[in-house]
């Protein structure tokens, strides 16, 4: 069985958080074309905020996802605040129970993450949100799980999913927020919050890897 | 005229009489194209040109700018250099890479050796910083970049040896490479005092407790940069000859799919470290503590080297990459990326820049110091500048209460949103108005904590009433803050504002947003609070305010962030948006520019197709502007609207012109009517007292 340990996994959000400060620029700009141009400016605040709270405290996967989710939740704001808080926080109860993380354990823990994410919003699959990076990147994680694929692969099975999910909301119609009261004139931009969402599981799924790794040559 | 300028006007002159003629013949009477010349072709400063013309330096650069508009002087990439260009964005992007540099292809006057080391010591001039530890593995290549390297100005840079040495039979040692690169750029240099390879495992860790060496790996320990070469395992691969490894081991790792070696340990196709009998053996840096450097710097190239820096870049090994163009497209197709080609292909090549005006800018002026403190400085000022009407709650600047509002048998109001409105939110707290203002980033709603504390500060003990612009995220966070207020027995009404006609059909009139008409929604919510009414009639009175608010603006020219001084959107030239949001949102029509009136007609237009306000009734009147749009275009649309307000015989009640509802910068305005009635009437004019309104 591939798993890794929990409790040494929570630099995996600090990446997480490189990457998101790195694309504070292109995020803004995105989001600038349909947007109001903050969704950098406010995610890379957060990330950033988080991001030094957890450095240096040898934090566990769960309790830096925690950190990370309340920081979001309660101090930045906006709409992604709350949304991507949820998420966050969510991911940190599903696995805060488990030593060591394995396919099931992160499958659990990404879908626990949508439905908070579904309890707060109204948005759906095709409403050019962040939805239509999340949930077909969770679909594409479980079945290659389903399909006896090993955790790594499942993995990237993940990623490419997710920025192709990214990627359709170029030719969608926003339906809600903000982008939305442009109706037509939406399409051919690609969303701001899916595009986050794909950098953050890309970083994720690239930082579960890596610990994969080093579990699997610890183990040997 | 200062005498400075006269003084280098003379001298310009004295230098045009003894030597050339006013202006050389050959040009004609073109002051550009001679400008250009001796710019371009003689290769002169702007300052001497300016001399030589007798004219001013300034008008050089004028000259200089309007020939590149004009078209006589075309500035264009080199296709090759564009396309490594986008090779590198590509490399980053894909790679989630924190920067990548790739050098042209097909310039093969000097080897390829050398144009990366020059590109790489260019890079490490911009990524080294004062107070840095650099560990530097060994290789060619990086003796070409401490050929290269020089970094002027920099302090307490110290190199680390990321391995130990071998023997000196090959022109690019670890102690050499170590050593020429601390030489490079004048850092302190930490050697690693033992051989790189050592017989047994047990040797090792002998000479790994030696308190030297163990100081010398405590120095490499402090790296927060690296910089290394990738080496291919490939049959014709200096490493089979270099001596660095025995030959007998490196078939091992060969046998174990071993593609690359990154700082003397060696990984597979997929950048997983491989085992093999140097392990135990190896004096070094492994890869773990090599991926715990923040700025991992790989310079590599050749085609050769693909399958081994792929590994590299797979396994996370490397965050700056420093290549060629050949290189870095077949590290690309062998990852997938395909479409690199055609995007390169389909890359319109028109030169942009040739049809941009001369005062083209790309960056707006703005009064700042740090972007990202915006927000707090703003705060900072509006604190001391309202102090007689507001103070923060429990220290913080994001949550603000009225010195002289919430009291006890009152109902508490709170409003609220992001920042870049001004004075919206937080001119309206006061007596008579709003008890508190949550306020966020710009143009994003303030978190649930800030809201909930002012829902604290606010409460009367008769309930707190949230008043705010329908956008989804205040909307997530004001109900989170309602929930925790609840759960402190502080019972929370909601109304939330949807003025804009423009941003929804009728149909959906719960789904528009809230926009300046805020402005009449707080104040009948704060005079019916004030009037010390039960939350359900303050309550009605809101909700009775936003049904019989209507708003339109127009934009003339998009908002400007602070963080990024660039517009959000474009609009074009002639074209101005109608129905614009106040967070820069796109309108919902773009039109062509037209007259004061024929833009006021069309928003009044709209306003009477939803008003039913008959003969004699009477309304409130609000032209705000978006921000920069001054006072004497507000009063050119208020006139406009007064015309048509009293052409169907409706009385304007009260009226105001100003900035009430802002959106940073944006140019244009918007026009808010409320449609009175009694009630409304009344408590239009109940007495308030704050930082943009007074009334009574």
């Amino acid at each position: 069985m591939q798993q890794f340990e929990n409790a040494s996994a929570g630099d995996i959000v600090l990446s997480l958080a490189d990457r998101i400060i790195e694309n504070r620029a292109y995020l803004s700009e995105i989001d600038g074309k349909i947007g109001d141009g903050d969704h950098g400016v406010n995610m890379a605040k957060g990330f950033g905020m988080a991001a030094d709270r957890i450095r240096g405290n040898d934090m566990s996967l769960a309790t830096a996802f925690d950190t990370l989710g309340t920081v979001l939740m309660t101090e930045i704001g906006g709409s992604m605040g709350p949304l991507y808080g949820v998420m966050f926080t969510q991911f940190a109860e599903t696995i805060e129970k488990s030593s060591s993380i394995d396919a099931r354990t992160f499958s659990a823990m990404l879908s626990n993450g949508l439905d908070g994410i579904q309890s707060i919003g109204s948005a759906k699959v095709g409403d050019k949100t962040l939805l239509d990076t999340l949930v077909p990147a969770i679909q594409a994680f479980d079945a290659a799980n389903a399909s006896g694929k090993p955790f790594p692969e499942a993995l990237d099975a993940l990623v490419v999913a997710a920025e192709k999910g990214r990627d359709s909301t170029r030719d969608l119609v926003a339906k809600i927020g903000r982008a939305s009261r442009l109706g037509e004139r939406s399409v051919g931009v690609l969303d701001a919050g899916a595009t986050s969402c794909a950098l953050i599981l890309k970083a994720l799924a690239l930082g579960a890897k890596q610990k994969l790794l080093i579990s699997a040559t610890a183990g040997r | 005229m200062t005498v400075k300028t006269l003084s280098a006007r003379k001298n310009g002159t004295a230098r045009a009489e003894a030597g050339t003629e006013p202006i050389p013949l050959r040009y004609g009477d073109d002051p550009y194209v001679w400008a250009c010349w001796l710019y371009y072709e003689d290769h002169m400063t702007q300052g001497d040109i300016a001399e030589i013309m007798g004219i001013s330096r300034a008008t050089v650069n004028s000259y200089l700018a309007d020939a590149r508009a004009r078209g006589i002087v075309n500035i264009s990439l080199e296709p090759s250099r564009l396309s490594s260009l986008s090779i590198a964005q590509e490399l980053k992007r894909h790679f989630g890479l924190h920067d990548c540099l790739v050098v042209p292809s097909d310039d093969n006057t000097r080897p390829l050796i050398d144009r990366l080391g020059g590109a790489a010591a260019q890079a490490l001039a911009k990524l080294l910083k004062s107070g840095d530890t650099l560990a530097v593995a060994w290789g060619r290549t990086v003796l070409a970049i401490a050929e290269q390297a020089s970094v002027p100005g920099l302090q307490d840079v110290t190199v680390v040896q990321v391995t130990g040495g071998t023997a000196a039979n090959f022109a690019y040692t670890p102690e050499l490479c170590a050593s020429a690169i601390a030489g490079a750029i004048k850092a302190r240099l930490v050697n690693i005092t033992a051989p790189a390879v050592v017989s047994t495992a047990e040797i090792r860790d002998m000479l790994l407790r030696e308190p030297l060496i163990e100081s010398q790996f405590d120095a490499l320990a402090k790296a927060n940069k690296a910089l290394f070469g990738i080496s291919s395992l490939r049959p014709n691969s200096t490493i089979h000859t270099s001596g660095f490894f025995e030959s007998v081991s490196l078939q091992q790792y060969l046998a174990r799919n071993a593609v690359g070696v990154v700082a003397g340990r060696f990984i597979d196709g997929q950048g997983n470290p491989v085992a093999g009998p140097l392990d135990d053996r190896t004096i070094g840096i492994s890869l773990d503590m090599l991926k715990t450097i923040k700025l991992r710097i790989a310079v590599a190239g050749g085609f050769d080297k693909v399958p081994a820096i792929l590994a590299a870049l797979r396994g996370g090994y490397v965050n700056v990459l420093i290549t060629d163009a050949a290189t870095g497209r077949g590290i690309l197709n062998a990852d997938g990326v395909t479409e690199l080609d055609q995007k390169l292909s389909q890359r319109p090549k028109i030169d942009h820049r040739a049809t941009l005006p001369s005062n083209f800018r790309t960056h707006i002026k703005k009064f700042l110091n740090d972007p990202d403190d915006v927000v707090e400085e703003m705060l900072d000022g509006v604190v001391k500048a309202h102090a007689a009407y507001l103070r923060p709650i429990k220290g913080s600047h994001r949550a603000l209460v009225a010195r002289t509002g919430p009291r006890p048998g009152k109902v508490g109001l709170v409003v609220g949103g992001g920042t870049g409105h001004e004075p919206c939110f937080l001119g309206y707290v006061g007596k008579g108005l709003a008890d508190a203002v949550a306020v966020g980033n710009i143009f994003s709603s303030p978190p649930p904590g800030t809201i909930f504390q002012c829902a604290n500060a606010a409460s009367g003990g008769q309930g707190v009433l949230f008043v705010y612009g329908n956008y989804a995220g205040d909307v997530m966070n004001f109900d989170m803050a309602a929930e925790m207020a609840a759960e402190h027995n502080i019972e929370v009404r909601t109304v939330v504002t949807t003025d804009d006609i423009a941003s929804s059909p009728l149909e959906d009139k719960e789904g528009r947003r809230g926009v300046a008409g805020n402005f009449f929604m707080f104040k009948i919510a704060g005079a019916a609070c004030d009037r010390g009414s039960s939350l359900d009639a303050c309550e009605a009175a809101t909700r009775k305010a936003n049904a019989r608010t209507f708003t339109m603006g127009v934009a003339l020219e998009p908002c400007s962030m602070p963080q990024t001084r660039r517009q959000n959107f474009e609009i074009g030239p002639d074209d101005i948006e109608i129905g614009m949001g106040i967070h820069g949102e796109r309108g919902v029509i773009r039109d062509k520019m037209m007259t004061a009136d024929e833009i006021t007609d069309r928003v009044m237009d709209r306003i009477f197709s939803e008003m039913k306000a008959a003969p004699g009734d009477r309304v409130a009147v609000l032209v705000n502007s978006f921000g920069a749009t001054p006072l004497m275009e507000l009063y050119i649309l208020f006139r406009r609207v007064e015309q048509r307000l009293s052409a169907k015989d409706i009385k304007i009640e009260a009226n105001w012109v100003g900035h009430y509802c802002t959106s940073l910068d944006m140019v244009g305005a918007s026009i808010s009517v409320l449609h009175l009635d009694n009630e409304l009437t009344e408590l239009l004019h109940h007495p308030c007292d704050t930082a943009v309104l007074r009334i009574g």
